[in-house]
């Protein structure tokens, strides 16, 4: 992955295409059944299908701002993921009331394959990384040029 | 749903992901074998959307329109990940590709909860 290139890499090159790719499935299909959720049955669980529904556009915030290159945008769209995962999946857990239906974040996500938790661990993991080494290659840069 | 065809979907699918990945690990680009295997799998998810047109829409339940929004998802997650994946140049262009096939076997798995739970198709 790190390999030497010499054209700057854009931040959906590499793992980051991976990362998008998941993104986008995501947005798509917990958006379009939240949408349908709200617009059909919102009463039943107001709670979880508004939840379901900002899920889905912080997933098509974190796709778009990797895609257009927007490194902080990503991370703060990531990192509220990851915290909106974990509180509402312990939520899920201490306050099951709140949640007749399950939401995208609901158990941690148990309902989608766990992939609602792992995605954001994944996207920090790799935006802190690639902020790293923009970080190391600016500084290389600034010392050749004293 | 058709047992058979939808576990050669589910086997095909895997297969794809397992040797996309270990293409993945050997840094290996995207090429043309990689390209005709996706094409196979879209050739099965064709039969099953076909299958589905001629028996789905007679059948009674409220899972139909949910069903074939699924299966047409299905169908383009891998034709849209191997144009977002042939464009990279790092191991991952394969990457991307492997992970679209797992999407798949995923969403084939949901498929055959809304056939089994949702439409009461008479065979």
């Amino acid at each position: 992955m790190s390999s030497p290139e010499t054209a700057p890499r854009r931040l959906s090159s590499g793992f980051g295409r991976l990362i998008v790719l998941v993104y986008v499935v995501f947005a798509v299909s917990a958006g379009v059944r939240a949408v349908y959720q709200v617009a059909t049955k919102f009463d039943q669980a107001p709670v979880s299908y508004a939840l379901s529904t900002l899920a889905a556009a912080i997933y098509l915030v974190a796709a778009a701002a990797i895609i257009k290159g927007a490194a902080h945008t990503a991370l703060a769209a990531v990192t509220v993921e990851l915290v909106g995962v974990l509180g509402v999946g312990a939520l899920s857990y201490a306050v099951p009331d709140w949640f007749p239906e399950a939401s995208v974040w609901s158990h941690f996500g148990t309902g989608y394959g766990l992939v609602p938790l792992v995605l954001p661990m994944a996207g920090l993991i790799y935006l802190l990384r690639r902020r790293r080494d923009a970080n190391g290659a600016a500084l290389d840069a600034g010392g050749r040029a004293v | 749903m058709i047992e058979w065809l939808y576990l050669t979907v589910q086997a095909a699918a895997l297969v794809l992901a397992a040797w996309f990945f270990v293409d993945t690990a050997r840094s290996k680009r995207v090429r043309m074998a990689n390209v005709v295997g996706v094409g196979a799998l879209e050739v099965l998810l064709l039969a099953q959307l076909v299958t589905a047109i001629v028996v789905v829409p007679g059948a009674a339940g409220d899972g139909k329109a949910l069903f074939f929004s699924y299966l047409v998802t299905t169908l383009l997650v891998p034709v849209a990940a191997l144009f977002w994946g042939s464009i990279d140049r790092s191991r991952w262009g394969i990457g991307t590709v492997a992970a679209s096939c797992l999407i798949v076997a995923a969403l084939m798995l949901r498929l055959h909860q809304i056939w089994e739970l949702q439409i009461d198709v008479v065979a």
